[in-house]
């Protein structure tokens, strides 16, 4: 088993202070694998603190990131699966799925993680899994100011994944849960 | 050329991954998926609806667990670090403590030498000048003491010639010619006499000691040999690691006898220690109690009057005592003692005398210290409690009588402190304090001690005589008018001060500092001092508040200047957005003075160093966490004002545009008198932007209030604010932009976000609607530093905005701003549709011109295949598009390979849109 | 090639004791033919050998040549009787009682030495008889005797100590002013009895010194007589130099005295009748002085102006 947290657009300091205070304190360090983190973080210091739930972090770069060495894509391969990192502003309409499965098969990944959209969504189409953890600290986005925070918390586990999609609803966690399968390897190198 | 169709909003025909919600027990469900076409890849595992924790709230979680397996690694790393033989440590050590010599004691380019050690080192030039001197005692009482015969020579041809000893030594070794490597071996040591050298000492020392351990080690090898084999080769037996004298043949004692016979035969009593030294371990041949060598050399050791040559030689005896299988702290304590007596001695010789001999002695104290530091860390390092304590009292604590007749001196003092274990510096304390007090002489500042006490005294939770001791060394530095000594002190006690809450001394300290900071002002080493004493007392208060309260912290911190300050203040700002919002109204404006403060710094100091990025960085946070409650307008009003003050910095006028568009937003959440606000902070939000210098981060600006301006309903500003962003970009030379490849890719980032936004903001019906994209696709005319890749990019984004703005529904709308959208102000408006048609024929030819001129075959195939994707993605199928397509999936082919995934995967998606391009042709 | 022969004793050190082991080796021939000889035979001769040159300044007539040197032991035994070598590497082991029991007729194995005047040596010689025509093959080698166990006193339970004061009044030689008028004192303990296999050990302590001291030095005296004729012909000489102190010491700091005895240039005090063998130790401070540098190197016996010193005897003896 293979936790892998999928965070993004948390805009500190800019658009919000912190993380929520309910996500800080279950986030601790020791539980969590891997970190992917889709961008916009902004600064440092964000990047730090996610640095000490997990040393293996993954991000791409957001267009207000001020870390300019992230990249704009990047794939990472966790046991069976592979997986596929973008921040997504750059992806025409921003969120549509079409577009993000142009970018998945270009990636060639099982699972696309985006953000900016700052809402959580999970696809699934003939190609795979398409992500978007919405925004961790519920900043407004381009298109909205109505964001409820939430991230993704991926169980890794042969070709078995289950999706754990936390949302802070009216001050309260409210947790879901979506499971599913592949059934080949063969995407995986 | 026919825009496809698409239904954005719902995206019906993909299944949207259903959630199951944790904790909910009734909702059994299962999913059945078909999926819409293809292979399927993913299947959707059937859930029972069981109760699921998730991984971060779980009961047992693993957490503790992993704390557990640390702790456990704990244990055997401590049992390992003692299966390390001693040898091998000591071994370790001692060669990191050589480096540490040489670099702390650099030499200059010249070393002046006596001419005996010029006699020594010009002999060993010519091998056959070497056979020739018959003897080598003829060259030094005659030459040894004319201090005319002071010569120079290079640092490096001393050290090169140096080096030439020790191959010529092992050479002759190899050979079998004992004698000359023997004689070499005592050259060698007879430079060590020679301490005219001064600095070049240490490094002296370091280099003959080589060659000493050398001689050392082959003849224990040899000795060893003889030992455990006969003449012939033949094998008798091995000794153990602890062997005993008896163990050892007679044939091999008495080759060690030799040994020592020729080395006795030695007439300088300096190099026949050394020598002695080096075969040290070889007494475990002959005896069984070889420590009474060694206390045997401590006592030669005296006869050494050279307070540079014997602390030296002293410090070998350490080292060479470390290889005999007993420790004896005895000898070590006598080492130390003896030093005292001879600086003593050297002290009651000299006293008097004038400035630049004052230096002289301070210089040889400082080339001393480590041979006391060493010595002095190996009585502490292995021995045992009762050594210790009896240890302690040779040095005069727990002995109060011995104070009067058995005075210490400083530099001892000082490295007994150092190496004294902690609990013995908590259960000394006032022993310590009373061997401080009465040594005061010019080997070590006597204020050094007093702190170097404080730092020893931090290191523990918890001391005995706490109280008492800070009370006097409180009440002694008083006495001290210097505030270069008083800071020193003071700055080891602070933290004691505050971990026992004996807060009226904080109060004396700071009075005290401002008073004689009041008579003197400050240099250099003073404000490193008072920096660290107001760092501490920053990192011990919680409320920055209760620091602005003491008396005389502002006006000390005033007086500081320089980096100093600019460091102080960064902790304050530093402390200050450690925590949450700041909303008191006067810790804000303390805080905006020190911003202040430390923005004109930036200038004054010369900023070099990467950190000095910080201060900016710093101020930005506190702009960042400064909060006025539902006080929007005031909080504007702080925006403003910071303008003013901080104008100059690019860094901090963006942090001000985030926080007044992050103010706008916060605004439009509360919905009460928002709109002159918002265009408020739009307005400051614009005017900040233009004065950014650095053109890249200035579009960034633009986008983002203009998405803030459109989320609050304010289309003509928002309007405004994207075609500033594109004028922007048409007057400025980008030429400078493509120097770097990241403000390069931020401008493509830009303008393909631009397209995003572009959906929503509705379109200029004076301009006509498709005039924006208009202007940007221009851009691309006007700008001929982009790449191929780039321009290829943005005709992607570009294609893929008109191809949304053609539906009927827009996959995304300004949210509640209530402001007529693009599908719903054009949609079906033929003259639109037209200018979109021809707007996209024209970027689709752009498209593909741009990818053929890129002339790398494999970056130009990924580049087709985005824009085949793109294309196919957009436009219906038609013969042309087909065309198209087929031309660009040729141009992959080519530059990709046929096994290309990602090929492969597009000409499955043209398959699926069932249009062969063979029909058209 | 002609053969090379070559003598190995049974201890590297080549140290025996005549009286009660025998000297033990072998005689090693190499030869790439096979050697026909008569006998091989191994000769011990051991002999005080005295020269006398010179006198002291001062006697007119110099007595310059050697005294008849006095035979220890001369003895010769046959190793093998005559026959043949063969070819390569042939080892003959023997094994030669030096003193026979009841052999009283004899001169005292005194042991090997080797001073100015005095020489006490023994050496072993291996002789090949090969008959006229061919050149007979011989080789020498020097081993050392040290005194017969037997013969050895119990070792001194504690050596003789003599305590020593050296002050500006003990000086029979003039001194600079500086020196008689500042004054000095350096007091120690040396032994005037002490084993050859032992150093001398003992201490010393600058008590005052008004002069900063350049340098304290034990200096090992050997006195050598020989009695030619009528006369008594004695002289003495430097043997080792050992120094104690280097520079300005610190006052009232005990130094220890070790000095390790040099083999072959020291023996157990002798005295026979026709010479004596006696030694001395002498501890001598030079005092810091100008003068000194305008002196290169000199015996160190020289009474200097700046220089103090104690001269005591010393008796070396053989212990167990």
């Amino acid at each position: 088993m293979v936790l892998v947290l999928a965070l993004g657009d948390l805009h500190i300091p800019h658009r919000a202070p912190d993380l929520p205070a309910k996500f800080k304190s279950m986030l601790v360090p020791g539980k969590i694998q891997h970190i992917i983190c889709t961008g916009n973080l902004c600064i440092k210091e964000v990047h730090d603190y996610l640095k000490t739930l997990c040393p293996d972090l993954h991000i791409t770069r957001g267009e207000y990131d001020e870390d300019a060495r992230y990249p704009e894509t990047k794939t990472i391969t966790i046991g069976q699966f592979k997986l596929g990192l973008c921040h997504g502003h750059q992806v025409i309409p921003w969120g549509d799925l079409d577009s993000l499965a142009m970018l998945q098969r270009q990636l060639d990944v099982d699972i696309l993680v985006t953000g900016h959209t700052h809402q959580f969504t999970a696809y699934k189409h003939e190609g795979g899994v398409v992500i978007n953890p919405g925004s961790a600290t519920g900043a407004h986005s381009s298109i909205t100011y109505d964001v409820n925070p939430s991230f993704v918390l991926m169980d890794i586990d042969g070709l078995r994944v289950v999706v754990y999609v936390y949302e802070l609803i009216d001050g309260e966690v409210k947790v879901d849960k979506i499971d599913f399968k592949k059934t080949t390897a063969t995407t995986a190198h | 050329m026919m825009w496809k169709l698409r239904n954005l909003d719902m995206e019906e025909a993909y299944i949207w991954l259903q959630r199951l919600s944790s904790m909910e027990k009734d909702g059994t469900f299962c999913l059945v998926v078909v999926p819409p076409s293809g292979v399927q890849q993913v299947d959707i595992v059937e859930d029972k609806g069981e109760e699921f924790f998730d991984p971060l709230r779980e009961p047992n979680s693993n957490v503790v667990g992993s704390l557990d397996t640390e702790d456990d690694i704990g244990h055997p790393s401590v049992v390992v670090s003692t299966e390390v033989p001693g040898q091998e440590n000591a071994k370790r050590e001692w060669t990191s403590f050589k480096r540490f010599l040489m670099q702390r004691f650099p030499v200059s380019k010249m070393v002046s030498i006596s001419a005996m050690s010029d006699g020594i080192l010009r002999s060993g030039k010519g091998y056959e000048k070497l056979s020739m001197s018959t003897d080598p005692d003829e060259l030094d009482d005659s030459q040894k003491f004319s201090e005319e015969g002071i010569r120079s020579i290079a640092r490096q041809e001393y050290i090169s010639r140096l080096k030439e000893f020790k191959e010529k030594f092992a050479d002759a070794w190899q050979s079998g010619d004992r004698v000359t490597s023997l004689k070499l071996a005592i050259k060698v040591a007879k430079l060590l006499t020679d301490t005219s050298v001064g600095q070049f000492y240490p490094t002296l020392f370091v280099l003959a000691t080589d060659i000493m351990e050398m001689l050392g080690d082959m003849v224990w090898e040899r000795v060893k040999q003889k030992a455990e084999y006969a003449e012939d080769g033949t094998f008798l037996c091995s000794l153990p690691a602890s062997f005993r004298a008896d163990d050892v043949g007679l044939d091999a004692k008495e080759t060690c006898n030799n040994w020592f016979c020729k080395i006795g035969s030695v007439k300088e009593l300096l190099p026949r220690i050394y020598l002695e030294l080096a075969l040290l371990p070889c007494w475990r041949f002959l005896v069984d109690q070889p420590i009474d060598s060694i206390q045997r050399l401590v006592m030669m050791a005296r006869g050494v009057a050279d307070p540079l040559a014997c602390s030296y030689c002293r410090l070998y005896i350490a080292r060479c005592a470390q290889k005999l299988p007993s420790v004896d702290t005895g000898s070590l304590i006598r080492c130390i003692n003896d030093t005292k007596h001879l600086l003593m001695h050297s002290m009651s010789l000299r006293e008097g005398s004038q400035e630049s001999s004052k230096d002289r002695r301070k210089s040889l104290v400082s080339l001393m210290e480590p041979s006391i530091e060493y010595i002095m860390r190996h009585i502490f390092q292995d021995a045992s409690l009762k050594l210790l304590e009896s240890a302690v009292v040779e040095f005069g604590l727990g002995n109060t009588e011995a104070h009067g007749s058995n005075p210490s001196i400083s530099i001892i003092v000082h490295n007994l402190i150092k190496e004294l274990p902690v609990d013995m510096v908590n259960s000394k304390t006032i022993d310590i304090i009373n061997l401080i007090e009465c040594c005061n002489d010019y080997t070590l500042d006597q204020c050094l001690n007093y702190r170097l006490l404080g730092f020893r005294l931090s290191e523990s939770k918890y001391s005995l005589h706490i109280v008492t001791v800070v009370d006097r060394v409180i009440r002694v530095v008083s006495q001290k008018d210097m505030l270069d000594e008083y800071l020193k002190v003071v700055d080891a006690y602070v933290d004691l001060i505050f971990q026992n809450h004996m807060d009226d001394h904080l109060v004396k300290i700071l009075d005290g500092i401002s008073k004689r900071i009041c008579n003197k002002g400050m240099v250099g080493d003073e404000l490193a001092c008072l920096q660290s004493i107001l760092v501490k007392l920053l990192s011990h208060f919680k409320n920055l508040e209760d620091i602005f309260s003491l008396n005389h912290f502002l006006e000390i911190l005033d007086m500081m200047y320089g980096r100093s300050r600019m460091i102080v203040n960064m902790h304050i700002l530093d402390k200050a957005t450690r925590g949450g919002l700041i909303c008191d109204p006067t810790t804000i404006q303390l805080l905006f003075e020190v911003s202040q403060a430390l923005n004109d710094s930036i200038d004054q100091v010369n900023v070099r160093d990467e950190d000095l990025q910080q201060p900016a960085r710093m101020i930005s946070r506190f702009i960042d966490k400064v909060s006025y409650g539902a006080d929007r307008e005031r909080h504007l009003a702080f925006l403003v004002e910071c303008r003013r003050a901080f104008g100059s910095t690019n860094e901090l006028k963006e942090t001000l545009v985030h926080s007044s568009n992050s103010l706008a937003v916060k605004a439009l959440i509360e919905r009460k008198n928002h709109l002159d606000f918002l265009k408020s902070c739009i307005a400051f939000s614009e005017v900040t932007i233009s004065s950014v210098t650095a053109l890249v981060r200035q579009l960034k600006l633009y986008l983002e209030t203009a998405e803030v301006a459109l989320l609050g309903g304010l289309v003509s500003h928002s309007d405004g604010l994207v075609q500033s962003a594109i004028s922007c970009m048409q007057s400025v030379d980008l030429v400078d932009v493509s120097r770097g490849p990241t403000d390069a890719d931020e401008t493509l980032n830009f303008l393909q976000k631009i397209c995003g936004f572009l959906i929503i903001l509705p379109g200029n019906p004076e301009k006509g609607a498709v005039y924006t994209p208009k202007s940007l696709f221009a851009l691309l005319n006007s700008q001929s530093w982009m790449t191929p890749r780039m321009r290829a990019r943005i005709c992607c984004a570009m294609i893929s905005l008109s191809a949304t703005l053609s539906q009927k529904n827009l996959p995304y709308h300004a949210s509640k701003s209530g402001i007529p959208s693009n599908d719903i102000l054009f949609y079906g408006n033929s003259a639109y549709f037209g200018e979109l048609v021809s707007f996209s024929e024209e970027v689709v030819r752009k498209l593909v011109d741009a990818i053929k001129q890129e002339p790398s075959p494999v970056a130009r195939g990924s580049m087709a295949l985005e824009a085949c994707n793109c294309i196919a993605l957009s436009f219906k199928m038609s013969c042309e598009i087909s065309a198209i397509c087929f031309e660009l999936l040729e141009m992959a082919r080519r530059g990709l390979g046929a096994k290309d995934r990602y090929l492969k995967s597009t000409i499955n998606l043209m398959d699926s849109y069932s249009t062969s391009p063979q029909l058209c042709q | 090639m002609s053969p090379a022969m070559e003598i190995k004793l049974s201890r590297a050190s080549r140290v025996y004791r005549p009286s009660v082991e025998p000297l033990e080796g072998k005689i090693i021939v190499k030869s790439t033919s096979s050697v026909s000889h008569y006998g091989i035979r191994l000769t011990v001769n051991g002999s005080v050998s005295m020269k006398v040159r010179g006198g002291s300044a001062g006697i007119i007539e110099s007595l310059v040549g050697a005294v008849k040197p006095i035979t220890i032991v001369s003895k010769s035994i046959e190793v093998k009787p005559s026959g043949k070598i063969a070819s390569g590497t042939t080892e003959i082991p023997f094994s030669m009682m030096i003193r026979q029991s009841g052999d009283d007729n004899h001169e005292r194995f005194y042991e090997t030495f080797h001073g100015a005047n005095i020489s006490i040596q023994y050496l072993l010689t291996a002789d090949v008889m090969r008959g006229y025509l061919h050149k007979p093959l011989s080789t020498t080698m020097e081993f050392i005797v040290e005194s017969d166990k037997a013969e050895l006193l119990e070792r001194p339970v504690s050596p003789e100590m003599v305590i020593f004061y050296i002050t500006q009044d003990t000086q029979k030689h003039p001194l600079l002013p500086e020196l008689k008028a500042g004054g000095f004192r350096v007091t120690g303990r040396i032994p005037t009895l002490c084993s050859l296999s032992d150093p001398i050990s003992g201490e010393l302590v600058v008590e005052t010194s008004v002069v900063p001291i350049q340098s304290i030095d034990v200096h090992l005296l050997r006195i050598e007589s020989i009695l030619s004729g009528e006369r008594i012909v004695t002289e003495t000489s430097l043997v080792q130099s050992t120094q104690i102190a280097d520079g300005d010491v610190c006052r009232n700091m005990t130094l220890p005295i070790y000095v390790i005895l040099p083999r072959l240039l020291t023996c157990p005090t002798s005295l026979a009748g026709p010479f004596s063998i006696e030694f001395k130790a002498s501890i001598v401070i030079t005092f810091e002085s100008q003068l000194s540098k305008t002196h290169p190197k000199s015996d160190p016996r020289t009474p200097r102006l700046w220089m103090a010193m104690e001269t005591l005897p010393l008796e070396l003896i053989r212990t167990r």
